[in-house]
């Protein structure tokens, strides 16, 4: 599904390169549940945004489902990452003008995706994440917890292929954080949707089935997790 | 989309309510200038267009060499009229009619001094009048007919039918009221309250029948037929003068009706404009009023944008296009706009009274035009294009990541655009204090100067009916005046001492080369003329019943200047081809305008032209006693006229109208735009406070007071202000004096008013930021700190 080769980032400051990323050379099939591990500044939320298209590579290709996104114009982009991609931040990131609902609703209108098939799938996500009481409030009147789960039903509500975390539960409590990993995993193993995580904790990495240790913008360490 | 869209702009501009007050309100004041200025400019635009014929009538000029240039004016000999619709092919017809002048017109109990015209059944066609009573076929055809207005008729008849009823002219001719026609626009260059016949002018007035090319009393219009080259009929009309006068060096041309209003000067002959300038400048007005608006909306907008960045970074990660994000931008601004346009509504309506009495129009909002409505439809949607354009394309540029990595704004380059949009407002503003500045100094300057009489406590009213006629009455009424104790002098005048008029080539002094041509004003003058009005005389003497002052004269200053007369008084001109002695020189007197060199003028004694009594209030009575004892007096020795009295202070104030109105009007909306450009430099100080709260707060740990960080946060905008002065002054400068270079008496342009504009922008500019940065200044720095 994912195909990196030989991505290089770098920012170039008075003829120094400075690299965030080097030689990464990976695959990421269809159904994984990837962690990335390391070090603050190893570069793990960098190949996350460039993995999610947020971020542009300094050298190497990047293919998606076949693709070659490097080459690829604004607007396929845009059309490949609607329609395959959900993003789950670290702080939630909902939009504070709308309700829980409107959030969740966001990216369904930008896929310009019909209303009554819009209303079916709010209400669903809604269901399933248990939170149809909540549908009216704004985020400033949620938990953390019950924020990150909004933030998630969005991410699903476009019914991507691949959802990308970028420390999903580093602002929770652990009875939160917990409930958002087991989350992730049924998702991952009930909806085959693949899943990438960054994250600091050995806990969370454990719920996936793989693990990318990045140290200096280099790949250390590519291990199966088993469960 | 859209809806969720709206739900959430209005969410949004609900939740900024101060915010969205600020923007609303600057946008409706911004709005509402400019209508109300486009209101006026569209009233003065279709001025004269009333008739359905207006583009194919034109009015006759008649252009006159003079040693001091050709000197042009819409005052032409009766005869011409009959001659062009007799000649001049391509015209369908052509009319002659005097101005409107006032008369007394009764019914009954109910007497009204109003405006009157002579004119033709051809004038009736040309203008094409509305008739609402009466045949349009059949009226003015008789020469006791009259045509009375709509308001005129009610005045008159109340509700009672006008039609073929007699009413009494100056309380002599018995007219048959013949039509009633709809009340006159008030943007008619033609205003009249009733309308007569020509032959009736004839019968009243001799010279009417009498007189021939050389003598210039009436308005001649025609009308061509329709599309036709106004050039041809021209070319045949030019040389009409010279044809039958030998000798005449005059010209005639063609001016079209609807530019009669707006491009009324004329230089050498030709059309050079007229208030038509003043038309320019408003509209200009109007929009650089509606575009500081909508900078200031951007500004605002803009230095929310850290509030919107987060926004902006979400929706762009959840998939939306920077087309989607332009469009939701756009739909506030649009929102804001309407907004806007409801609230100028409603301040457009409050403040058209007062406009219309400052501007003396009436300007209405015409609901059932749809020409009114694609304007206002326009200008919203255009406002919130321009006000909405660069916000939105700022903030849909943002890069998702850098808002979501935690959003720093580096601000040089977007605080720039900022900075520069402030300059411009605060140019703009900058400007138009030292423009009204200086019109209210020149206003002052003019009113100071010399006008070479006492215009205080002076009196005037026109003698009508029997008084015109009867020396004796006019004797009369000067003895029972002078013996009522209400006036202590009194004289005659052949014109409103506040008026023009009466001019002549037709005098000569011992040494005038042939060639030299030289416009003279005459009056006539009673016993006393200088005492009553207060001038000096300079040398010789008053009229004076003392002497026999039939083939003497008074003149001016100017005059004997002109002349170039060593002694004056003794030396015998020629008047008219009569031998005439001075017997006086008079100082120059202001009498028509103001603002120009005064003419010379040439003063004699015939009691046959008076037409004006001119008194001095006694000062040692009560004004409003010795008023109503002239006017008891009066019109006990001539009953049936409604004394018409006029302080001549008053009617020389009004000299000052466009000037004043000038003033007022820069005044008012120079306002509006500093009020605007304050809401815009409060956007880009909250902005900033915005944007420096930390290192405000680092400098406040370090030690620095509250009045070290003011000063560091007042210099930038002052240092904007300054700029802004900067710029501005040298514009304002050029606009000045080039509006200055029309009149011969004018200010100095000096440093006062420029001065004024930088202190007043300064002061403003300083209170406005002040408001925001004190706030920041005592901020607690730990609130600001905490969050990073």
């Amino acid at each position: 599904m994912i195909t990196l080769q030989n991505i290089e980032k770098y920012y170039a400051a008075k003829g120094l390169k400075s690299y965030i990323l080097r030689h990464v050379t990976t695959t990421i099939n269809q159904g994984e549940f990837v962690s990335i591990m390391g070090p603050s500044g190893a570069g793990k939320s960098t190949l996350l945004n460039i993995l999610g298209m947020l971020e542009e590579p300094t050298y190497g290709t990047y293919e998606f489902m076949g693709e070659d996104v490097t080459s690829m114009n604004e607007r396929k982009r845009i059309e490949l990452y609607r329609n395959h991609i959900g993003f789950v931040f670290q702080a939630y990131h909902l939009i504070d003008e709308m309700t829980v609902a409107e959030n969740i609703e966001a990216p369904l209108l930008y896929k310009k995706i019909g209303s009554s098939e819009r209303k079916s799938r709010v209400a669903d996500m809604l269901d399933r994440f248990n939170i149809v009481g909540k549908k009216d409030l704004f985020p400033n009147q949620l938990s953390g917890g019950q924020q990150q789960l909004v933030g998630i039903a969005r991410a699903l509500a476009a019914q991507p292929s691949i959802i990308l975390a970028d420390e999903p539960t580093g602002n929770l409590q652990s009875a939160q954080a917990l409930q958002i990993m087991d989350l992730f995993k049924k998702l991952n193993e009930e909806e085959n949707i693949t899943v990438i995580q960054v994250t600091h904790s050995e806990l969370n990495a454990s719920y996936g089935s793989r693990i990318l240790h990045l140290l200096d913008g280099v790949i250390k360490e590519d291990v199966s997790v088993l469960s | 989309m859209f809806k969720l869209n709206l739900k959430i702009a209005l969410r949004n501009l609900w939740k900024n309510k101060g915010y969205t007050l600020i923007n609303v309100g600057g946008l409706a004041i911004g709005l509402a200038s400019c209508m109300i200025l486009l209101l006026y400019v569209a009233y003065e635009w279709s001025y004269d267009k009333e008739s359905k014929h207006y583009e194919d009538t034109y009015v006759l000029y008649q252009h006159q060499k003079a040693s001091s240039g050709t000197m042009s004016w819409a005052w032409t000999p009766g005869v011409l009229a009959p001659e062009i619709e007799a000649k001049v092919s391509g015209v369908v017809r052509a009319s002659h009619s005097s101005y409107p002048q006032a008369a007394v017109l009764s019914y009954n109990q109910n007497t009204f001094r109003k405006q009157a015209v002579y004119s033709d059944p051809q004038f009736l066609k040309i203008m094409a009048y509305k008739f609402l009573k009466g045949n349009p076929a059949k009226a003015l055809q008789e020469v006791n007919s009259i045509i009375l207005t709509e308001t005129m008729a009610k005045n008159l008849f109340g509700d009672e039918d006008p039609i073929n009823k007699i009413v009494k002219l100056d309380n002599k001719e018995e007219l048959k009221v013949d039509a009633v026609i709809a009340d006159l626009p008030k943007n008619s260059t033609i205003l009249f309250d009733y309308m007569l016949t020509w032959a009736l002018w004839e019968n009243q007035m001799p010279y009417v029948k009498e007189s021939g090319w050389g003598n210039n009393f009436c308005l001649t219009i025609v009308q061509l037929q329709k599309g036709q080259d106004y050039r041809q009929a021209e070319a045949l009309v030019r040389p009409f003068l010279a044809n039958h006068d030998k000798g005449a060096t005059g010209f005639y041309t063609l001016h079209p009706l609807s530019k009669w209003h707006l491009y009324s000067e004329f230089i050498n002959g030709k059309s050079v404009g007229g208030k038509i300038d003043q038309i320019r400048i408003f509209f200009l007005l109007a929009f650089c009023l509606l575009l500081i608006a909508c900078v200031n909306f951007m500004n605002l907008s803009t230095a929310r944008s850290e509030k919107r960045a987060k926004e902006v970074g979400v929706r762009k990660a959840i998939g939306s296009s920077r087309n989607a994000l332009i469009g939701q931008f756009m739909l506030e601004s649009f929102i804001l706009s309407i907004l806007g346009m409801v609230v100028a509504f409603v301040l457009i309506e409050l403040s058209l009274g007062y406009f219309n009495n400052l501007l003396q129009t009436d300007l209405v909002i015409d609901y059932a035009d749809w020409k009114f409505w694609s304007v206002f439809v326009g200008l919203t949607l255009v406002t919130g294009f321009i006000a909405g354009s660069y916000p939105a394309f700022y903030l849909s540029s943002f890069e998702p990541l850098q808002v979501l990595k935690g959003f720093k704004m580096t601000g040089k380059a977007t605080l720039s655009v900022r900075q520069v949009l402030v300059v411009f407002q605060f140019v703009f503003a900058a400007c138009l204090i030292v423009c009204t500045a200086v019109i209210y100094q020149q206003l002052n300057f003019i009113k100071g100067k010399s006008i070479g009489y006492n215009k205080n406590n002076l009196v005037e009213f026109p003698l009508q009916g029997n008084l015109r006629k009867s020396e004796h009455k006019r004797q009369l009424l000067k003895d029972e005046l002078l013996k009522s104790g209400a006036v202590s002098d009194v004289t005659f005048f052949s014109r409103s001492i506040s008026e023009g008029g009466n001019n002549s080539f037709g005098i000569s002094w011992p040494g005038k080369s042939a060639k030299e041509e030289v416009l003279f004003n005459h009056r006539s003058a009673g016993y006393d003329f200088a005492k009553t009005i207060g001038t000096g005389m300079i040398s010789g003497r008053d009229f004076s019943p003392l002497y026999k002052d039939t083939s003497t004269v008074m003149v001016n200053e100017s005059a004997v200047k002109t002349m170039g007369l060593k002694q004056p008084v003794g030396t015998v001109i020629q008047f008219w081809g009569k031998p005439v002695t001075i017997v006086g020189v008079m100082r120059d007197i202001v009498m028509e305008n103001p603002y120009a060199v005064t003419a010379p003028m040439i003063v004699y004694h015939n009691m046959d032209d008076v037409e004006v009594l001119i008194a001095r209030l006694n000062t040692e009575q009560n004004i409003s006693s010795s008023m109503a004892t002239i006017k008891e007096v009066t019109e006990k020795i001539n009953p049936g006229f409604p004394l018409d009295s006029k302080f001549v202070d008053d009617t020389f104030e009004q000299k000052f109208q466009t000037e004043k109105l000038l003033g007022t009007i820069a005044n008012w909306f120079g306002g509006f735009a500093i009020f605007i450009s304050c809401l815009g430099l409060l956007g880009l100080a909250l902005f900033m406070a915005e944007q420096r709260k930390k290192e405000i707060s680092i400098r406040k740990v370090l030690g620095a007071s509250n009045m070290n960080i003011l000063t560091l946060l007042n210099k930038d905008f002052i240092k904007l202000v300054l700029i802004a002065d900067l710029i501005a002054f040298p514009i304002a400068y050029l606009i000045i004096n080039k509006w200055l270079s029309a009149y011969s008496f004018r200010v100095s342009i000096s440093v006062l008013p420029f001065a004024v504009a930088l202190l007043l922008s300064l002061i403003i500019a300083i209170i406005t930021v002040s408001v925001q940065s004190v706030k920041v200044a005592k901020a607690n720095p730990v609130d600001a700190l905490k969050y990073e």
